[in-house]
C-alpha cells in the first residue's frame, strides 16, 4: 500500500511538471490559417510642417462592423466594413469631423477599380456615380486626421460573404465583441515609421538644335515639363491616369515626334527642346523648383519659354493656358496666339488664365510659377480651370478619353512647331493625321496602360524604381542627352510607409461559446463516470464516493459487505 | 479564446478514457500496464499497416471512391486484428480476469489511436483564431472509437480466449466482428462514395458503435452464463 502511494506520487509529480510544460507550449496561439486572406492599401499617413494627417495607426485587430449598427453603439473596438458603392459620405464625414472613438475602417472599392483591369472603357456609367463619390472621399479622409487604421480593399466573393455575414449580426441588434463571436480582422504589422529622406527624381531630356556655322550665340531653348508623380489617399493605388499621366504621355509623344525631326540635320529647327519630368509635384512643384536651381544662369536666360502639361486627358471642348505674366506682355500673346490658331483648326477652344503670383505664399499652384519666380517665361496648359488646392486633382481616380487627348497632344506638337520653323499664322500641319508624323495612338495607349497601373507617389518610389528607369529610358531613345537629379524632397513634407499589408479575416467564436462547451462537456464526462460506475460497481459505490464515512466501523462492515457482494459477482 | 478552445477539444478526445479507466473496476486492479502494452501494439501495427499501403497503393489524384483501392485498404485494416489478436492472446498479462483484460486491451488500443490520428491536427489546428466545428466532431469520433474497440476487443476475447461457447452463437460473433473490424472502409465509403459530410459521417459512426456495444455485450453477457 505504501510502495503505492510513493509509485503514484512520482508520477503525479511528473504529470505535473508535463502539464506545466504542455501549457506554456499551448499559450502561443497560431496566427495561421486564416479562412480569408485580402491584399489592403493603407491611408497614407504624412505631416506638413509637423502637423499630423491621415491614418496614425497600421496595426488592427479587431472585430469587424457593417454600417446597420445601432445608434450610439461603441465602435471604439470594431472595424466599420464600408462598401464604397453604397457610401453615405455624410456618416464618414461626421464620424471624422467630430473625432468618434472608432477600431479602424476599411473601405471596400468595386472590382472594376482593380490596376489590372485598366481604366476606362467598361461601365463607364457605373465608373462615374463611384468616381465622384471616391473623390470626395479622398478628398475629406487626406485632410483629416484619423487616430485609427484606414484602409482600402478591392471587392471579391469571399470579402462579400463576410460583409452580408456581418451585416445580418449586426441587423439582430448585437454588436460584434469578444463575447458574441462574430469576424476579427488582424493586419499584424509593425507600426509605421517616418520614410527617411524621400527622394524627388527629375528627368531631363536635350533635343539639340542646328546651329548655323560660325554661330556663336547659343541657341533659344523651349522647355516642355511635366511632373509624374501622385498624391492620393492610398498611395499603393494612385496612379493618376489623368493627373498627371496624361502630362507625361503627351510630353512622350512630342519628345518622340520631335526626334523624328531632328533626327534629319535638314529638318532639325534651330530651337534646342528641353523635356523635363518632374517629380514633387503635389508638394508645391518641389522637384521642378529645385531643379531650375540647378540650371546655369546662362540656360536659364536662353529658355524662350516653357510650357507645362497638367491633364489634358479628359476635357470636352475647351483647353485653358495659365499664365502669371500679365496677358499685355508681348510674349504671352506671341504664345496664346500659336496655341489659338492651331486650336480653331483643330476645331475647339483655348481660353487664357492669369493667376498673379504672390512672394509671400509658400503655394505654388501651377507648375509654370515655378519659371515664373526665377524669371522665365512659362504657361500651364491644363484642362482644369481654376487652380487645384494643395494636394487635390493630384492623381486621384480620373480616366484618360483617348480623342481628347490625341486633340491635346497635336496642339502642342503644331504650336511648338510652328513657333519652332516660323509658321505662325500660316495653315501648314506638320503633324498631319496619316502621315508618318501622325500622332500614334497605340503608342499613346500602351504608355497610358502603363501609367493607370503605376502607383508612383513620390516618397515611396526609390531612386532606381523601375519606373523611373522606364522614363529614362524612353526619353533616351528620343532625345540626345539625358540627365538625372536625385534630390531629397522638402523638408515641410514628413512620410510614413507601411502602405500596403495582409488582412486576414477570421471567424471566431465567442467566449461565450467556449464557457458552454466547457460545461457541456464536463457534465457530459460526469455523467459518462457515474454511467459507468453504475453499471460496473454499482449505485452504492457512486454514492459512497460522496459520502463522507460516518464512522470507521461502519465503514468496515460496509467495505466488508462491499467485497463479499463482490466475490459473488466475480464467481 | 483559442486555447481555450484546443482545451475543450482535447477533454472531449482524451477525457472519456481517462474516465473510463477511472470509472470502472480497471483503476482498482490497477491494470494500466496492460493498456500500456496495448497502446504498444497498436504502434507497431500502425508501422505495419503504413508500410504496406505505401507499398501496395496507388495514389489517387481525385477523391473519388475506387472500389479496388478500397477492397486493398480493407484487407490491410485486417492486420488491426491481427495485431488486437496478440495483443490479447501473446501478450503476458497479470491475473486479470477476463473481463477486465478485454476491457484494459481496447482502452489501450483507442487511446493510441487516439493519440495518434488526433492529436497532430488538434494541436496545430484548434490553437488558432478560426473557428470550424471540425474538431469537435473529431472528438466525438474519437468516442465512438472508443466504443468500437472495447467491442472489438471484446469480440476478440470471446473468438479467442473463451473455450466453450455455444454453437448457435459462433458466426453472429464472427459476423459482428467482421461488421466492427471493416468499420473505417465502411465509413470511408460513405465519405467518399456516397458525399456524406463530416457530421454526418461521425453521427452514423456514434449510432453504429452504440449499436455494436449493445450487441457484444449481449452477447458476452449469454456466452458467460453457461459458466456462471
Amino acid at each position: 500500500m505504501a510502495h503505492r502511494k510513493a509509485r503514484e506520487r512520482d508520477m503525479l509529480d511528473s504529470v505535473y511538471s508535463m502539464l506545466a510544460l504542455v501549457f506554456i507550449l499551448v499559450a502561443c496561439v497560431e496566427l495561421c490559417d486564416a479562412a480569408t486572406v485580402v491584399d489592403v492599401y493603407r491611408l497614407i499617413q504624412y505631416d506638413i510642417s509637423g502637423v499630423p494627417f491621415g491614418s496614425r495607426l497600421a496595426s488592427l485587430n479587431h472585430h469587424a462592423g457593417s454600417l446597420h449598427f445601432s445608434p450610439g453603439a461603441d465602435l471604439s473596438r470594431t472595424v466599420v466594413m464600408i462598401p464604397v458603392r453604397e457610401l453615405n459620405i455624410s456618416f464618414v464625414t461626421e464620424y471624422v469631423s467630430r473625432k468618434h472613438p472608432l477600431g479602424g475602417m476599411l473601405f471596400l472599392l468595386p472590382e472594376i477599380f482593380r490596376l489590372e483591369n485598366g481604366g476606362g472603357g467598361k461601365d463607364v456609367r457605373e465608373k462615374e456615380v463611384v468616381k465622384n463619390v471616391l473623390l470626395e472621399l479622398e478628398k475629406l479622409l487626406v485632410h483629416a486626421k484619423l487616430p485609427y487604421p484606414v484602409y482600402f480593399a478591392f471587392e471579391n466573393d469571399e470579402i462579400d460573404a463576410v460583409l452580408d455575414d456581418v451585416k445580418k449580426n449586426d441587423a439582430t441588434g448585437q454588436p460584434a465583441t469578444a463575447t458574441t463571436g462574430g469576424y476579427k480582422l488582424v493586419i499584424p504589422i509593425a507600426e509605421p515609421k517616418k520614410v527617411a529622406s524621400p527622394t524627388i527624381t527629375n528627368i531631363q531630356g536635350w533635343l539639340q538644335g542646328l546651329k548655323a556655322d560660325g554661330d556663336a550665340n547659343q541657341l533659344p531653348t523651349i522647355a516642355i515639363v511635366a511632373s509624374y508623380d501622385t498624391f492620393g489617399a492610398a498611395p499603393a493605388l494612385s496612379v493618376g491616369s489623368d493627373s498627371n499621366g496624361s502630362g507625361v504621355v503627351a510630353l512622350l509623344e512630342v519628345a518622340r515626334l520631335f526626334s523624328l525631326l531632328y533626327s534629319n540635320p535638314k529638318t532639325r529647327g534651330r530651337y534646342n527642346i528641353l523635356f523635363g519630368l518632374t517629380s514633387g509635384g503635389p508638394y508645391n512643384y518641389n522637384g521642378t523648383h529645385k531643379w531650375l536651381r540647378s540650371f546655369d544662369q546662362r540656360l536659364r536666360e536662353s529658355i524662350d519659354y516653357a510650357i507645362c502639361l497638367n491633364s489634358v486627358g479628359s476635357w470636352n471642348n475647351e483647353l485653358w493656358i495659365h499664365v502669371s505674366k500679365p496677358p499685355e506682355n508681348a510674349y504671352i500673346k506671341q504664345i496664346f496666339e500659336g496655341f489659338t490658331n492651331v486650336a480653331e483648326e483643330l476645331g475647339f477652344k483655348v481660353g487664357l488664365k492669369h493667376k498673379k503670383i504672390n512672394i509671400s505664399n509658400p503655394r505654388v499652384a501651377w507648375e509654370h510659377e515655378q519659371f515664373s519666380r526665377l524669371r522665365v517665361t512659362a504657361a500651364t496648359l491644363s484642362e482644369l480651370s481654376a487652380a487645384p488646392e494643395l494636394l487635390e486633382s493630384t492623381g486621384g481616380l480620373h480616366f484618360v478619353d483617348e480623342t481628347s487627348f490625341i486633340r491635346s497632344v497635336q496642339l502642342v506638337a503644331e504650336s511648338l512647331a510652328r513657333h519652332i520653323y516660323g509658321y505662325q499664322g500660316k495653315n501648314i500641319q506638320i503633324f498631319a493625321d496619316n502621315s508618318s508624323l501622325a500622332v500614334n495612338p497605340s503608342y499613346i495607349r500602351s504608355w497610358l496602360d502603363l501609367l493607370s497601373q503605376t502607383p508612383r507617389v513620390a516618397p515611396f518610389i526609390s531612386k532606381n524604381d523601375p519606373f523611373i528607369m522606364a522614363l529614362k529610358k524612353e526619353l533616351a531613345d528620343h532625345t540626345d542627352e539625358v540627365i538625372m537629379q536625385h534630390e531629397v524632397l522638402d523638408g515641410m513634407f514628413t512620410f510614413y510607409d507601411s502602405t500596403k499589408a495582409s488582412l486576414n479575416i477570421y471567424q471566431v467564436a465567442s467566449v461565450t461559446f467556449d464557457l458552454l462547451l466547457l460545461l457541456v462537456l464536463g457534465s457530459y464526462l460526469i455523467v459518462l463516470f457515474s454511467f459507468l460506475v453504475i453499471t460496473t460497481r454499482g449505485l452504492d459505490d457512486l454514492i459512497s464516493l460522496f459520502r463522507r464515512p460516518p464512522s470507521r466501523k461502519v465503514e468496515v462492515s460496509q467495505e466488508k459487505l462491499a467485497n463479499d457482494n463482490y466475490e459473488c459477482v466475480m464467481v | 479564446m483559442t486555447v481555450f478552445h484546443f482545451f475543450n477539444c482535447a477533454i472531449l478526445t482524451f477525457g472519456p478514457h481517462a474516465v473510463y479507466y477511472s470509472a470502472t473496476p480497471l483503476s482498482e486492479y490497477d491494470t494500466l500496464g496492460t493498456s500500456v502494452k496495448a497502446a504498444l501494439v497498436y504502434l507497431g501495427t500502425a508501422l505495419v499497416k503504413l508500410v504496406c499501403l505505401a507499398t501496395f497503393l496507388k495514389v489517387s489524384e481525385t477523391d473519388n471512391f475506387d472500389p479496388y483501392q478500397e477492397l486493398l485498404k480493407a484487407l490491410i485494416g485486417f492486420i488491426d486484428v491481427a495485431g488486437l489478436y496478440f495483443a490479447l492472446t501473446q501478450l503476458t498479462h497479470r491475473n486479470i480476469s477476463q473481463n477486465h483484460k478485454f476491457q484494459a486491451v481496447g482502452l489501450g488500443w483507442a487511446f493510441a489511436d487516439s493519440v495518434l490520428h488526433r492529436l497532430a491536427p488538434l494541436w496545430v489546428g484548434a490553437r488558432g483564431l478560426e473557428f470550424t466545428w471540425d474538431y469537435l466532431l473529431q472528438g466525438l469520433e474519437a468516442n465512438a472509437n472508443l466504443v468500437l474497440s472495447i467491442s472489438l476487443a471484446a469480440l476478440g476475447s470471446l473468438m479467442w480466449l473463451r473455450k466453450n461457447k455455444p454453437k448457435t452463437l459462433i458466426p453472429i460473433i464472427y459476423a459482428c466482428a467482421g461488421i466492427v473490424a471493416t468499420m473505417p472502409s465502411i465509413t470511408s465509403y460513405l465519405r467518399r462514395g456516397l458525399g456524406w459530410q463530416f457530421p454526418k459521417v461521425v453521427g452514423f459512426e456514434l449510432f453504429t458503435s452504440l449499436v455494436m456495444a449493445f450487441i457484444s455485450w449481449q452477447l458476452f453477457s449469454a456466452c458467460q452464463r453457461p459458466s456462471a
